[in-house]
């Protein structure tokens, strides 16, 4: 016992020591005292050496008042003691002192350089990022991964290996340059620039909401954006957009290192308000905003006003204004091709004017999960575009069936026929995958041609009987059996399915129908029988929206009686007239579904 | 003679001033030992005599005390952080980095309150272990044990209101989760959810409500029930003991043999040895009765029985304890930081937001049910246990380990240890992203 307490005495005792010894001699004290020897030794006059016998270590601290709403705290001159002393410029860190130059506005004066931005004003953090309050070099430079704002192109904290090296470039500091030198273009942040310049030409601008600059609601508001993210979240966002969320359906846009490195940190320097206005300009501003047409920025700003009489130069002004609006950072219209979107080179010969303007107006009108932005340009604007996106009818070159359907179908359903095509990823629903044998021997030629017929109503399957003809049609068929699904059509068992529903449509039966939905369906299609139910993440093809109402009103009873009582081969569909479904719960099912729709097409 | 006198009184001086504070010299018999423990305000609250089994390493292993110590640890340190902190959005988490960066023995200071704290949390919950496996909440002692139960779940709401008070991610999270468990009860859920944030969310009345809760109300409520706590133990007639321990015992084994011979006074006070080893001397000394006290009592001079003076004995314990828990938490701080995440990001909740994790178990159980998660089923918990003494009527198996006469009793309470720490262990290491299962290695 005795010796057990004198032990734990003793820990005491060095824990104790230890304690003591970090809190009375610190790093920076060695630092400062370094500076003072050095100093010393520099010094031409008695004075000056009078006045450095008399400093000892302390903790230096600028505070600064003049940016933001919070007083910041900038303690690190304890440190970098010699930051502000031109005769250690060639010393190391931490005692160098700080480069001047002319970008940063610092100016030669009788033989001295005078700087623009005096750190006791400006202090440290206002450019630099860190934590200024912290002491040691862990905390200060914020190389703890939980700081929010590490020292911006130097420290990389526990960042994705592969983004490392790229985001350590002094040049990213131009997000904070951009806090108070918000004119467009302002020559010494060439990287903000750059990136806001590809915020409008990739039509970035579509999707997000920027206050001030631009007011989609597709995607997240990136008005707070670098106040909240760190560079590494902002660049993965970028260049993987599903990285962070999973759902997210933002395409890929193929930028390189440098433009990637623009965007972020223009991306960056978005901190809501920042310190060159107040709230009450930000009001004002969005006061201004409302009276305009288009979004700032934009091209429509410069576009000239067409008169629409004016016919002949409408479709100049549509292909000045699809290029100006970067249509094409998604879309392929001839030789461009973004590779996120349909390709339009013959729009004119696929939808009708009606079709295209209600699509300009709200893309999911059509098509109901799109990811194409609400753009809300002019109406005289979206008339010029229509207007010359349906003169765009000369017709692909169709030779063979093979040539047609890499011309035509590649695009979507892939080179392979696997439903990978290029843009696959971004259409909702998918692109079939017609190397399904189970899919597609179980369907008739009949029904298969009339989905390339006609289209797939609220899906962006266009009728490709507006470009070929039933002869062709059969021949690309031909080509796909042959070449993909690799399988015989099977003789299907005679089934019993009505062509029209027996189950009258009442209330009544669409309350069973509800009920039987949400016993049977919803962990497919979900609740509200938009296809995303939780066992959807793991299905390809995905389960179906129900909520399409296009889709659903174009879709005959019969298809709905037998995809649901002998489910869908291919997907995940079962046939639950194994699972006890009667033709009367199937017809309920149908009248619930019917009724959704109604209720959606009033919406 | 004047003169000599003075300069008598001056080196009589110190002597004067320790004996004017400590009453007694260092005892050297039994008299001065009993002296002892009565005048000192400290430990009059210890009987002058306690059995043998009392003082016993492995009956109570001191759990109970390191419970008090780590509490006078938290009082201590925290009024040292109260000098520091303000309970404001906007202030709190810059005071942290201070602490952190520029506030002398802060870092140090902080690390101390955080693991004291986890560290009673756990010592609480050990010591009801203890408490229960002995079988010692039986009568006299039911009410005691109500109290402990009390005095546990104190302990974890003062762990709970500290655990928001730095403001960052962390705390943010884990109080916006355990407060939407409150907000599960059915009735008044919400109204209990609304009383503690002063709020729909979590913000600056929130703040302000639980640090006033933590550093005033909460510390001053269990002050209050510690003291009964201890003032019921002595009531009660001291720790509990098997039967057979009151027997009063041979002469010849009075002789300090057991825990005490370990102090070995012999060897460094001979005169004091010689006190010890007359014990059988005692016979001729008779003590006064200081209070009139029912059931079995330490009875002081009716020997020879199984007791040992409190001094040294319990009180050497009482002080090793002191030692090991003090020197625990220190080396703890100095090897450990305390957490410290991003300040507040209301739009930013980290996935999983986890509760700290004494509560883990209870977010465990709200991923199955809400209700029955989150309020039905640690309801029903907390009251069987505070339940517990008058629904085991059991009477045999007081102050053993694991008595066999207690089989029923000890394997129920072993199950639902088990399962509260098996729901903690999943909860905190096998919960990622959307409260999924992941494995931790």
């Amino acid at each position: 016992m005795r010796l057990a307490l004198a032990i734990a005495s003793f820990v005491i005792l060095i824990v104790h020591g230890l304690v003591f010894y970090n809190q009375f001699f610190h790093k920076w004290e060695r630092h400062q005292t370094a500076y003072f020897d050095q100093a010393r030794a520099m010094a031409k006059s008695d004075s000056e050496r009078a006045a450095l016998e008399g400093r000892s270590p302390r903790i230096e601290q600028i505070i600064v008042t003049a940016f933001g709403g919070q007083h910041q705290v900038d303690r690190c001159t304890t440190c970098h003691i010699g930051s502000d002393d031109p005769r250690f410029k060639d010393h190391a860190q931490p005692l160098r002192s700080h480069p001047f130059s002319e970008e940063l506005g610092d100016r030669m004066v009788n033989g001295k350089w005078e700087r623009r931005h005096k750190f006791s004003d400006f202090g440290c953090t206002v450019c630099h990022d860190g934590q200024g309050r912290g002491l040691e070099t862990f905390d200060a430079h914020g190389e703890d991964h939980y700081w929010p704002s590490p020292m911006l192109g130097y420290v990389t904290q526990n960042w994705r290996g592969d983004f490392k090296p790229k985001l350590k470039d002094k040049a990213l500091m131009q997000a904070n340059c951009a806090q108070c030198h918000t004119e467009e273009g302002f020559k010494n942040a060439p990287l903000v620039a750059k990136g806001r310049q590809l915020f409008f030409e990739k039509n970035c601008y579509g999707c997000h909401k920027i206050e001030g600059l631009s007011a989609g609601t597709l995607g997240p508001d990136l008005g707070e954006v670098g106040k909240k993210f760190k560079l590494d979240y902002l660049w993965e966002s970028i260049v993987e957009p599903r990285a962070n969320s999973a759902t997210s359906f933002m395409p890929k846009f193929g930028l390189n290192d440098e433009e990637t490195k623009a965007l972020v940190v223009f991306l960056k320097s978005r901190r809501g308000i920042n310190f060159s206005e107040t709230s009450l300009d930000r009001y004002r501003a969005s006061l201004n905003k409302e009276k305009q047409e288009a979004p700032i920025g934009t091209a429509a700003e410069t576009a000239p006003k067409v008169d629409v009489a004016a016919g002949g130069s409408l479709i100049a002004l549509g292909e000045r204004l699809i290029n100006d609006r970067s249509c094409l950072a998604c879309h392929k219209l001839g030789n461009r091709d973004g590779g996120i979107a349909p390709d339009l080179s013959f729009e004119g010969l696929l939808k009708d004017e009606k079709w295209t303007m209600d699509h300009f107006r709200d893309p999911r009108s059509r098509v109901t999960d799109s990811i194409m932005p609400t753009f809300n340009f002019p109406e005289t604007e979206y008339q010029a575009m229509t207007a010359y996106l349906m003169n765009l009818k000369t017709p692909p070159s169709l030779v063979d069936p093979s040539g047609m359907y890499s011309s035509l179908c590649a695009r979507c359903h892939g080179d392979l026929g696997d439903g990978k095509g290029m843009i696959a990823v971004y259409l909702d629903p998918y692109p079939r995958d017609l190397t399904k044998a189970g899919f597609m021997s179980s369907k008739s030629d009949e029904r298969l041609m009339n989905s390339i017929k006609n289209g797939v109503a609220g899906t962006s399957m266009p009728a490709w009987g507006r470009v070929l003809n039933d002869d062709q049609i059969r021949g690309v068929l031909d080509h796909i059996r042959k070449n993909y699904v690799k399988e015989p059509v099977r003789q299907i068992k005679a089934r019993q399915v009505p062509d029209t529903n027996p189950v009258a449509s009442d209330a009544a039966s669409v309350k069973r129908g509800e009920q039987i939905f949400l016993q049977r369906c919803t962990g497919c299609h979900g609740k509200k029988a938009d296809g995303k139910g939780p066992n959807s993440v793991d299905m390809l093809p995905r389960p179906r929206n129900l909520r399409n109402a296009d889709f659903v009103n174009s879709t005959n009873d019969r298809r709905m009686f037998e995809s649901i009582l002998y489910g869908v081969q291919g997907t995940a569909m079962p046939p639950w007239l194994d699972y006890g479904l009667t033709q009367k719960d199937v017809g309920d099912l149908v009248n619930y579904l019917r009724n959704q729709s109604v209720r959606d097409g009033k919406r | 003679m004047a003169k000599k006198s003075y300069f008598n009184a001056l080196t009589e001086l110190p002597a004067n001033i320790w004996q004017s504070i400590f009453r007694n010299p260092l005892p050297s018999s039994d008299l001065g030992r009993s002296q002892t423990s009565f005048t000192n305000f400290f430990l009059h609250i210890h009987p002058v005599k306690v059995n043998k089994h009392t003082v016993k390493p492995w009956f109570t292993m001191g759990l109970g005390l390191m419970t008090f110590f780590l509490f006078v640890i938290l009082i201590v340190t925290g009024v040292l952080l109260m000098f520091y902190y303000v309970p404001s959005t906007e202030q709190a988490y810059n005071r942290m980095l201070d602490l952190r960066s520029s506030v002398a023995f802060g870092t140090f200071l902080r690390n101390m309150h955080r693991w004291a704290a986890h560290g009673m949390v756990a010592a609480v919950f050990l010591h009801m272990c203890r408490v229960f496996f002995t079988g010692s909440y039986k009568k006299p002692r039911e009410f005691n044990w109500v109290l402990g139960v009390g005095l546990f779940l104190l302990t974890l709401f003062s762990s709970f209101t500290g655990y928001l008070l730095p403001w960052d991610q962390l705390a943010f999270w884990a109080i916006t989760v355990g407060t939407a468990i409150a907000g599960y009860a059915p009735v008044f859920g919400k109204e209990i959810q609304f009383l503690l944030l002063g709020d729909t969310t979590v913000g600056q009345e929130a703040l302000l409500r639980f640090y006033v809760l933590h550093i005033a109300v909460l510390p001053l409520v269990m002050t209050m029930m510690i003291a009964i706590h201890f003032w019921r133990i002595r009531k009660d007639g001291g720790l509990s003991r098997p039967e057979e321990a009151d027997a009063p015992s041979r002469p010849q084994s009075d002789s300090l043999d057991t825990w005490p011979t370990e102090l070995d006074v012999a060897s460094a006070q001979p005169a004091l040895a010689a006190q010890v080893v007359a014990v059988p001397a005692i016979e001729k000394k008779r003590y006064g009765i200081q209070g009139l006290v029912r059931g079995p009592f330490t009875k002081v001079g009716n020997v020879p029985d199984n007791s040992v003076f409190s001094w040294p004995n319990l009180f050497m314990a009482e002080l090793f304890v002191f030692v090991v828990t003090v020197a625990g938490v220190i080396v703890v701080s100095l090897l450990f930081n305390a957490p410290l995440e991003e300040p507040v990001n209301i739009a930013h909740p980290p996935n999983p937001a986890k509760a700290p994790w004494y509560f883990l178990g209870l977010q465990e159980m709200v991923s199955y049910s809400a209700f029955w998660g989150g309020v039905g089923i640690p309801a029903i918990e907390v009251l069987i246990l505070m339940l517990v003494p008058y629904l085991d009527r059991n009477t045999k198996g007081v102050g053993r380990w694991f008595a066999k006469e207690r089989l029923l009793a000890n394997t129920l309470f072993l199950i639902f240890v088990i399962v509260n720490i098996g729901l903690i262990i999943i909860g905190t290491f096998f919960r990622g992203p959307n409260w999924e299962f992941v494995s931790p290695w």
